[in-house]
């Protein structure tokens, strides 16, 4: 099976700085991959580029067959590319209900939705991914009380809502409690049945749990790739980032 | 029940009982002059609102709306003085003061009035739609985008100052006659005259609150909140900003054309840099997130100016800047956030012991 995702010795420099080094990752569709790595790897970076935040100095991001190298971010987003970001961007003025119906973006033409005051399957699709994030009898509310884990639902409950082919979630569970980290490791697995995912996560734990295939990536470059075993037992990923772990 | 500031059904009567008051006012009133100058205030409502869409719904600051108010106006001031020109004496007076002996081709087209009209409202938003295309796509936006605006409307001043074979300079142009339409003669100083911006308003005024209802309206006000996240969500940001700004425009062309019916006159006055910040305060103290506020807030504004600004001469400009200070420290949502907040109190009231209420309260987590 090609990969729906495929990022071909990638490459981006500031100034003279190579933060992203010839970098390479396949993402098989249907799997869960997880992206680790020590700070300043590049992990966010990488997110950035695939997304078009930006332009990549060398390289080329192949997804579902086209080539989406250095298209602008909402038409990557069209293309069928969904993301959550690491500091949780949600549209804090707004309800969450109208968070949830914003990122329902089916028809995104500007001239056409001056018309459009409902969409099909939208009550449906709101009322699952609202019981889902566990955001029900929050709906009403502004974005911008809710709490730090309610936020991170609600964004990857965005996320959802925009049915992407490829979801990015950039450090989904930072500021959970246990149980929330539970359900999100729960509801990861059960989206792995139905889409292709990308985690960019630090807590090793919860990588056990989700992740299909682990890439580890280091300096910009890719350090190790392969099943969860295998990267623990790696002795190189050991030396850089996992010793350091054990001793934080 | 939330507060029924926010209920859409209540705006909507808010609307229909705000537009009967206008409505009940030629039918009351007698004094022909002052029916004229109540109709004038129409016409800054009427730019009021298109600031409360662009910034207010849209986010954008817009400080040229001059630009499209002057340009639809100068295009009606074109139609009208063509409409008094005959056959046999083709060109208008000033023109020949400045010593011009035949009909400039940026005039011909005017010599048609339905074509005339057609160009007055089209060319300034084709204008909006090119200029805030270009800079949109950019993404220029915030202080920045003010910035532009304020210098693209001090460049059209100028050069309208500047071309006076062709424009009139500073002296502008003074129409001898009203506006004539389908055989009608619009005397200004009619209740006709009235009902005519009356109805622009109020199509203005009705479009305006379905496009903020719509699922554009809905993009725009995420904009607002963070253009960034929106792009990601498979929204074109430049799209959605490029039409707001349009629509802004389009109603702003609409009141100049009107306003020169009902006065017969325009100049580079009506493209100065003060005129356009007026429209801005007017938003602002009106409530730039409410439409039908900013409307108020034009009337409230220019009707103490038109009366007060007698009595106390230069002054009234020093009451107009302390008013603005108090309510853009107070009151950041204009007026109509004092309606927001006395609804709200009176929803909370009546379901003091409601459990959505008691939701609302619950203490949130720290992170």
């Amino acid at each position: 099976m090609p990969g729906l995702l495929e990022i071909h010795n990638l490459s981006k420099s500031f100034d003279t700085i190579k933060v992203i080094d010839d970098f390479s990752l396949e993402v098989v569709e249907g799997t869960l991959c997880c992206l680790v790595g020590p700070n300043g790897a590049g992990k966010t970076t990488t997110m950035d580029l695939i997304t078009g935040r930006i332009k990549p100095t060398a390289g080329r991001v192949v997804f579902a067959g086209q080539d989406i190298t250095g298209l602008d971010e909402h038409v990557i987003a069209r293309a069928g590319i969904g993301r959550k970001f690491q500091v949780p961007a949600v549209l804090r003025d707004l309800t969450v209900r109208q968070n949830l119906t914003v990122a329902y973006s089916r028809q995104t033409n500007p001239f056409w939705n001056l018309f459009r005051f409902r969409a099909p399957g939208l009550d449906q699709k709101l009322d699952e991914i609202a019981t889902l994030a566990g955001l029900t009898d929050r709906l009403n509310e502004r974005a911008g009380i809710l709490s730090h884990g309610e936020t991170q639902w609600l964004e990857i409950g965005m996320v959802l809502m925009q049915e992407p082919r490829l979801m990015l979630m950039d450090e989904p569970i930072a500021g959970m409690t246990e149980s929330e980290i539970e359900k999100t490791a729960r509801i990861f697995r059960a989206l792995r049945q139905t889409t292709t995912l990308i985690v960019v996560e630090h807590d090793m734990g919860f990588v056990r749990e989700i992740a299909d295939v682990v890439t580890v990536m280091h300096m910009g470059s890719l350090l190790a790739r392969g099943s969860i075993q295998e990267i623990e037992a790696n002795p190189r990923v050991r030396d850089v980032y996992l010793g350091e772990q054990e001793a934080a | 029940m939330g507060n029924l500031y926010h209920n859409k059904t209540a705006q909507w009567v808010a609307y229909a009982a705000f537009f009967a008051a206008l409505a009940a006012i030629p039918l009351n009133i007698d004094d022909d002059f002052l029916l004229n100058q109540l109709a004038t205030y129409g016409v800054y409502g009427m730019l009021a609102l298109s600031i409360s869409l662009c910034w207010g719904f849209g986010g954008i600051l817009n400080l040229g709306q001059g630009i499209a108010f002057g340009l639809g106006a100068y295009g009606m001031a074109m139609t009208m003085q063509m409409q008094t020109q005959t056959e046999s004496n083709p060109i208008p007076p000033f023109m020949l003061n400045n010593s011009l002996d035949y009909l400039p081709l940026l005039w011909q087209p005017f010599q048609s009035t339905m074509l005339g009209l057609i160009l007055a409202v089209a060319v300034p938003t084709l204008f909006c739609a090119i200029f805030g295309g270009i800079m949109f796509r950019a993404r220029v936006s915030g202080p920045f985008f003010a910035i532009m605006t304020l210098a693209m409307l001090s460049a059209f001043y100028t050069i309208i100052l500047d071309r006076q074979p062709y424009t009139g300079g500073v002296n502008g142009i003074t129409p001898p006659s009203p506006f004539q339409f389908a055989g009608i003669e619009v005397d200004p100083y009619s209740p006709l005259a009235y009902w005519c911006v009356f109805f622009a308003l109020l199509i203005a005024a009705v479009l305006a609150k379905l496009i903020t209802q719509s699922w554009f309206g809905l993009v725009t006000q995420a904009i607002r909140d963070d253009a960034e996240r929106v792009r990601f969500l498979g929204y074109s940001v430049a799209g959605y900003e490029t039409m707001i700004y349009t629509v802004a425009g389009l109603i702003a062309s609409v009141a100049g054309c009107l306003w020169v019916m009902l006065v017969q006159y325009v100049s580079p006055a009506q493209l100065d840099v003060g005129f356009s910040l007026s429209m801005v305060i007017w938003a602002a103290i009106g409530g730039r997130l409410s439409l039908i506020g900013s409307i108020v807030g034009a009337f409230v504004i220019q009707g103490a100016q038109s009366y007060l600004g007698d009595t106390f001469l230069s002054t009234w400009l020093l009451i107009l800047g302390a008013f603005f200070i108090v309510i853009v420290r107070f009151l950041p949502n204009g007026l109509s956030s004092l309606l927001e907040a006395a609804l709200g109190l009176l929803s909370t009231r009546k379901n003091g012991a409601s459990p959505e209420q008691s939701n609302g309260t619950k203490p949130v987590p720290a992170e």
